[in-house]
């Protein structure tokens, strides 16, 4: 028996070992020979992911996809996106930040879908709750109208959006939000005063270039130019992915959640998801009393 | 005569230092960006509004006492009417620049006059403010024929300044509006709060104008009289403040509920409370009234002066204490640590390139309204005018 488990620690410590070397071999591959393009990448062919099974209730995104498949086929004003988030299942895992943080390329002091952890109670009868706060989409916002130059408004599919070549950045919108859901891009990256040392480490000039392309938001596309172009400067939010949407996929905190704690689709489809659970008595919204009607609704 | 002199050379020497720091500012705005400030997204306003508020104040003020004069034509003011006016225009710049100063994109700031919004109070207040420039310039070019001798610019100046006095009250209440349409923000939103701002920027325009006076009109027989005249102007006014003062924080504090509070009890005990204790109310409202009740005191220039600029500072003191501490107050608990980064923080001091801007653009409003009086021929202020 005890023989038996050095062997297994053995072979453990060999094959971290394997890993490890083979690891360093990869990096100087790549860092050392200076290779960190994909140029001379031999291609591989990938093998085809299993078709999702037939059966939309094998797992809620399955349904909101096609949900969101069907909302698609109608006109935009006729659909009213909601987004749900079931507090009861979330595990403040942070995914969803960090989803939203690498989809939209958000830099350091810009964020769309923070968790908000709260303790509760008193030892020994103290229980944590984890509320993700994006965008309330509100139906009644107070961020819009005080906006001077209207680059902030409701699109036609209900959802607040920027305009970043309008907007002054004068945050006005941000102060009216009652949610703190909006924040001013100044300019940061997250790579900038990282190490650079040519041929040994990936360093602020390759990792620089990743974080000043384009995203995708509203469907534009807007890289991160060092002169101080749009987004930087501007005020920001989540706006429901609608790039991706547009796509016929789901918001990107949405895909990722690990505990399917955030529901998305269109209140307007009867047969929804998010219809059927905006109908149940344990909803409720954030600030209800500010009468501003968000679109996000939770569960508890 | 010397002692003002002396004054003189001193506000010049300390003005051009000023300037200097704010020219490395600006340099540091423009070139390096806006990182450099401290405020952010959510301490979303920062010193530069406190600032531009203040100087707005100050130029509408200033507006309203030059309407003494030139509106409303009360002897004992005549021939003061151009350094009030004159400081309306070297403050008004002052504000445009600094707000300017605080936008993300300031090369968009055509759109305001071009796309605007007008149902915001944003935009209203841009197209109120420049609108209010080109009053004030018109009127200053009105004053240049007058002094010429040309008396027809008489009814004409008289009907700018009445268009610039309507302006004054409602872009004096317009910026109250501009924090007080934050439903959300339950300091600021009341009706209060438009309602008391351009009695705040009479109260800015009688201060500067009893420093101006007291500092530097030629001392005839006229400026004791109009120290005084002043002087209990701005005793009443600052009584009147002190009851909204009052009013405003006992509302809040006898509400009982934290969200009415919070904001009160942050500037009364927070982090600044000593700017609160000792310059707003102490410097800018104790030492005025209780200096101000003396008959003795009234009449004494320098000392006037002094307690012009002791209110000033107050008043600059209470402009920040109105944007900062509703700021800093979480819109739900707990954002704070949910998310860190640059400029997501709630606990607000401004950063030196805002210190040096601010001062900067103080500095150059200071040397702008000296070098005026005493090189533009038509700001002369005549002793015989006066003694008319
Ligand atoms: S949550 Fe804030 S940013 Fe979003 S729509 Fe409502 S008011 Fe506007
Ligand atoms: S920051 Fe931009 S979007 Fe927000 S109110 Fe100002 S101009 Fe409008």
């Amino acid at each position: 028996m005890a023989d038996e488990e050095k062997s297994m620690r053995l072979s453990r410590r060999n094959f971290i070992k394997i890993v490890g070397v083979a690891g360093a071999a990869l990096a100087s591959r790549r860092f050392l020979g200076g290779h960190t393009a994909a140029a001379n990448r031999p291609r591989v062919e990938l093998p085809e992911l299993p078709a999702p099974p037939a059966n939309a209730d094998a797992d809620v995104l399955l349904r909101m996809q096609e949900e969101l498949a069907r909302a698609l086929k109608k006109p935009p004003s006729e659909r009213r996106w909601v987004m749900v988030i079931d507090l009861r299942k979330c595990v403040g895992c942070h995914a969803c930040t960090i989803a939203c943080v690498a989809e939209n390329k958000l830099p350091p002091g810009v964020v769309y879908r923070p968790v908000i952890e709260k303790e509760i109670g008193t030892y020994p009868n103290v229980s944590r709750l984890f509320v993700p706060r994006p965008c309330m989409q509100c139906e009644k916002p107070p961020c819009t109208p005080v906006c001077p130059v209207n680059a902030t408004y409701t699109n036609e599919e209900g959802v607040v959006v920027v305009d970043y070549e309008q907007c002054i950045g004068c945050r006005a919108c941000i102060t009216a939000c009652p949610y703190g859901a909006r924040t001013s891009d100044f300019g940061y990256t997250y790579t900038e005063e990282t190490p650079v040392a040519d041929g040994l480490i990936l360093g602020r000039e390759r990792a620089d270039d990743y974080e000043r392309a384009s995203n995708f938001e509203y469907g534009k596309g807007y890289d991160r130019p060092g002169d101080h172009g749009s987004p930087i400067g501007n005020a920001r939010k989540c706006h429901f992915c609608l790039h991706r949407l547009h796509e016929g996929l789901l918001p990107a905190c949405v895909t990722t959640c690990i505990g399917r704690a955030t529901l998305f689709g269109d209140a307007n489809d009867p047969d929804s998801l998010v219809a059927e659970l905006i109908s149940k008595p344990n909803v409720t919204v954030l600030k209800e009393e500010l009468g501003t009607k968000p679109r996000v609704y939770y569960l508890v | 005569m010397k002692s003002e002199l002396n004054l003189k050379k001193v506000i010049y020497g300390l003005g051009a230092i000023a300037l200097a720091f704010g020219l490395w500012g600006f340099y540091l705005r423009f070139f390096v960006g806006e990182r450099l400030v401290n405020y952010g997204s959510y301490v979303v306003w920062g010193l530069w509004v406190a600032m531009y508020l203040f100087y707005g104040g100050i130029s509408t003020g200033s507006m309203m006492i030059a309407s003494l004069d030139y509106l409303f034509g009360i002897r004992l003011f005549k021939g003061s009417g151009k350094i009030a006016l004159w400081a309306a225009v070297v403050t008004m710049p002052a504000a445009l620049v600094t707000i300017a100063m605080d936008l993300g994109h300031m090369e968009r700031v055509w759109k305001v006059f071009l796309q605007p919004n007008l149902l915001s109070v944003m935009a209203q207040l841009v197209w109120g403010y420049s609108i209010f420039m080109v009053v004030l310039l018109a009127a200053l070019w009105l004053v240049i024929r007058l002094e010429s001798g040309k008396q027809d610019a008489r009814p004409w100046l008289r009907f700018v300044m009445g268009v610039g006095l309507f302006l004054s009250i409602f872009l004096s209440g317009g910026v109250g509006a501009l924090l007080g349409v934050n439903a959300s923000r339950e300091a600021w939103h009341t009706a209060m709060l438009p309602a008391q701002f351009p009695v705040f920027s009479l109260l800015s325009g009688c201060a500067l104008m009893l420093t101006l006076l007291g500092w530097f009109a030629p001392a005839d027989e006229k400026r004791p009289q109009q120290l005084r005249a002043l002087s209990i102007g701005l005793l009443i006014l600052l009584l009147v403040k002190t009851y909204y003062l009052w009013v405003d924080y006992s509302q809040a504090l006898y509400a009982g509920t934290p969200v009415a509070s919070e904001a009160v009890t942050l500037v009364l005990f927070g982090r600044y409370g000593w700017a609160f204790w000792l310059l707003q109310l102490g410097l800018g409202m104790v030492f005025p009234i209780a200096f101000l009740l003396s008959r003795r005191f009234q009449q004494s220039p320098f000392w006037s002066g002094v307690v012009g600029v002791a209110v000033l500072v107050g008043i600059a003191v209470a402009r920040a204490n109105i944007i900062f501490p509703m700021l800093s107050i979480p819109e739900l608990e707990g954002l704070a640590q949910a998310f860190t980064g640059p400029h997501l923080n709630y606990d607000y001091y401004p950063s030196l390139m805002e210190w040096a801007v601010t001062l900067g653009v103080t500095g150059g409003a200071a040397l702008a309204w000296l070098i005026g009086v005493d090189y533009l021929p038509f700001l002369k202020i005549k002793t015989q005018e006066v003694a008319q």
